[in-house]
């Protein structure tokens, strides 16, 4: 009997160990994958300085953001021609590239080095190899600052896919802290009502009730935020779009609260009579009592109703999916649609290739509202083992 | 003084007390004694009103502290407790440090003075026995003192705010003989300036301390009159039989 629980508390560890290691097995392998798509290279002009291309001014080179050389290659000043691989056949028919296209690296060889200032994004296997005048670009890993100070998220881009990470981040910290702000002191003063201020029947009408609104599944939440909260956001602050950072808030302070009520009133019903006797036989009055002795001595308790709070917000998927925009921008107000971590991959991992950059860069996302999600619970520990050595 | 006339007191259906009148007087100790359960904490507590926080109690009868009915409707609860202090069974200090444990009664009532906090806080800690013990580490938390220096630090918290009664529900009865005996020096030395009431369990504890004893019963005082005459020659012979440990 015994060893059939040591087992079963094994296995569990096992499982969840395992399924760290390959979050971040898979996370981390974005680091070596290339920043251009795969099976694809860039070539340019031999007389072109450029050996290699960061990720983000391959993207601003094909969006025709960057149009000249000089902007990356030092004095080297060209105009940039975009050369996509489709474009050979705007140029060549079918008869000139031969059977079975075995002409095509000639041509493509021809096109390359017939133009100084060109970039020609081509697949791997039809690349001109030792012809004069081509230079095939060393290919870069997508590195640590493109994914971690990265702007953009644009997985989907080519040749060079976005996996700038602050936009998301920033989407998640930012939803996350103001459905805090907006729960915490409505949760706490819900609890002091309940455990304090309101008599036995209606506490007793009025917890399990919240309770029962803790577990209700969060897409039903996010379908009242998306027919009643948005449409009224809208109205309210006279904006284009409803769907914002806000109403994101709006809805996590919701969800969050009855987890909030609910811990943080136990807590404080747990404080010890003793305590409360103690205060009140000093003349203090019952509010002195609630704020200088009963919050205090629950403190432990409630940070641990915040944590909880917390950690619904950051990880919360559903809800937020639906109704903050998923722009995936960093936002400047509250006001504008955002995208949140959690969102990101239950809507995009769907879509993409195991394996694939893309699909990479998800799990990375992972690992970090896992590591973001840690540090809460630790940070919580912590606090609430201070209290611990203060007083009990 | 403190006098209570027909007393009758319900928890629910129960009938806790019954008819029970009394006078306290002014600067004396005055022992409760009983069985468990015979209603002697019950009356203690309605001398500041502490019964009040127990849901779906009922009161008749007066009490009547400094020539005031207590539980008139204008008298204001927090006023009465401030001069009605009390000390509880077990040491309850709350998880701050010493020092606050013996400013939150002043702070509570709005004093801010920080030489005036901390010149209570000294006196009322001297007063408690406890200053000589406690002086260099006022800043540390109640909880690292032993049980009785927390509920001597509790006694001090009481003091801290004034009161002229001081009620105290078995202060001794979670500690060691030593600490026990410390507080009782002290109760006889507060007896001077402190009107004060005390319940215990233990008949010798009540000897040693007080000047007046009553004794309870199934909510009935069957007896109250000067301690040295219950102990000694007591008139109903349920007292003798409970002072001499024949039931009890």
């Amino acid at each position: 009997m015994e060893g059939l629980f040591s087992l079963s508390g094994a296995v569990t560890t096992v499982v969840i160990l395992l399924i760290t290691v390959f979050l971040f097995c898979e996370g981390l392998g974005l680091f070596k994958s290339s920043a251009v798509e795969k099976g694809y290279v860039l070539c340019v002009n031999s007389a072109n300085p450029v050996n290699s291309l960061k990720s983000y001014d391959i993207k601003q080179i094909f969006d025709y953001e960057i149009e000249n050389w000089i902007n990356v290659a030092g004095d080297y000043d060209k105009e940039i021609t975009v050369f996509r691989f489709e474009e050979v056949f705007d140029r060549y028919s079918e008869d000139e590239l031969g059977a079975d296209y075995n002409l095509l690296p000639e041509k493509l060889g021809e096109i390359i080095s017939s133009d100084a200032g060109i970039i020609a994004f081509i697949p791997e296997k039809y690349t001109p190899k030792n012809v004069e005048g081509v230079k095939i670009l060393k290919e870069n890993n997508i590195s640590l600052s493109d994914f971690f100070a990265g702007s953009e998220w644009i997985p989907t881009a080519t040749p060079a896919p976005q996996f700038g990470v602050l936009p998301l981040i920033t989407g998640t910290l930012w939803v996350s802290l103001f459905a805090i702000l907006i729960a915490l002191p409505l949760g706490i003063g819900v609890a002091v009502y309940l455990s304090e201020l309101a008599g036995e029947r209606m506490r007793k009408l009025l917890k399990p009730l919240i309770e029962l609104l803790a577990g209700i599944p969060s897409v039903v939440y996010g379908f009242f935020g998306l027919i009643v909260l948005v449409p009224l956001v809208q109205r309210v602050f006279n904006l284009s779009v409803g769907e914002t950072g806000f109403t994101g808030s709006v809805i996590l302070a919701i969800m969050a609260l009855p987890t909030i009520i609910s811990v943080a009133e136990d807590a404080m019903r747990n404080t010890p009579r003793a305590m409360r006797e103690a205060s009140l036989a000093l003349g203090a009055t019952h509010w002195q009592t609630i704020y200088k002795v009963i919050i205090p001595y629950a403190a432990s308790g409630i940070s641990a109703a915040v944590v909880l709070g917390i950690g619904r917000a950051i990880g919360e998927t559903m809800a937020v999916l639906m109704v903050t925009g998923n722009a995936a921008v960093i936002p400047a107000t509250l006001f504008e649609p955002v995208r949140t971590i959690p969102a990101t991959i239950a809507a995009e991992l769907g879509e993409t290739a195991a394996g694939s950059s893309h699909y990479q860069a998800l799990f990375l996302l992972g690992c970090i509202l896992f590591i973001i999600t840690m540090l809460i619970s630790i940070t919580a520990e912590m606090i609430s083992k201070r209290q611990l050595n203060k007083g009990l | 003084m403190i006098q209570a006339k027909d007393i009758n007191f319900y928890y629910g259906d129960f009938h806790a007390l019954k008819n029970i009148s009394m006078q306290i007087d002014t600067n004396t100790v005055t022992a409760f004694i009983g069985p468990s359960g015979c209603g002697k904490s019950t009356f203690l507590r309605l001398f500041n009103r502490m019964n009040d926080l127990i849901s779906d109690t009922r009161l008749t009868g007066e009490c009547i502290v400094d020539g005031e009915d207590i539980y008139n409707k204008n008298v204001n609860v927090d006023e009465l407790r401030k001069k009605v202090g009390m000390v509880f069974q077990k040491p309850n200090p709350f998880p701050k440090s010493i020092f606050e444990n013996v400013a939150y009664g002043l702070r509570v009532n709005g004093i801010n003075n920080k030489n005036f906090i901390k010149q209570s806080v000294e006196e009322s800690l001297t007063s408690a026995a406890l200053w000589d013990e406690v002086k260099d580490k006022l800043k540390k938390s109640a909880f690292e003192l032993s049980g009785g220096q927390q509920q001597r630090l509790c006694i001090a918290r009481a003091l801290a705010i004034k009161p002229s009664v001081l009620l105290m529900d078995e202060p001794a009865s979670a500690l060691d003989p030593i600490s026990t005996s410390k507080i009782e020096e002290l109760i006889y030395n507060l007896k001077k300036n402190y009107t004060i009431v005390i319940v215990t369990h233990n008949m010798q504890q009540a000897a040693r301390v007080s000047d007046k004893t009553g004794f309870f019963m199934l909510g009935e005082l069957i007896e109250f009159s000067d301690t040295k005459k219950m102990f000694l020659n007591p008139d109903k012979q349920q007292t003798q039989n409970y002072i001499t440990g024949r039931f009890g």
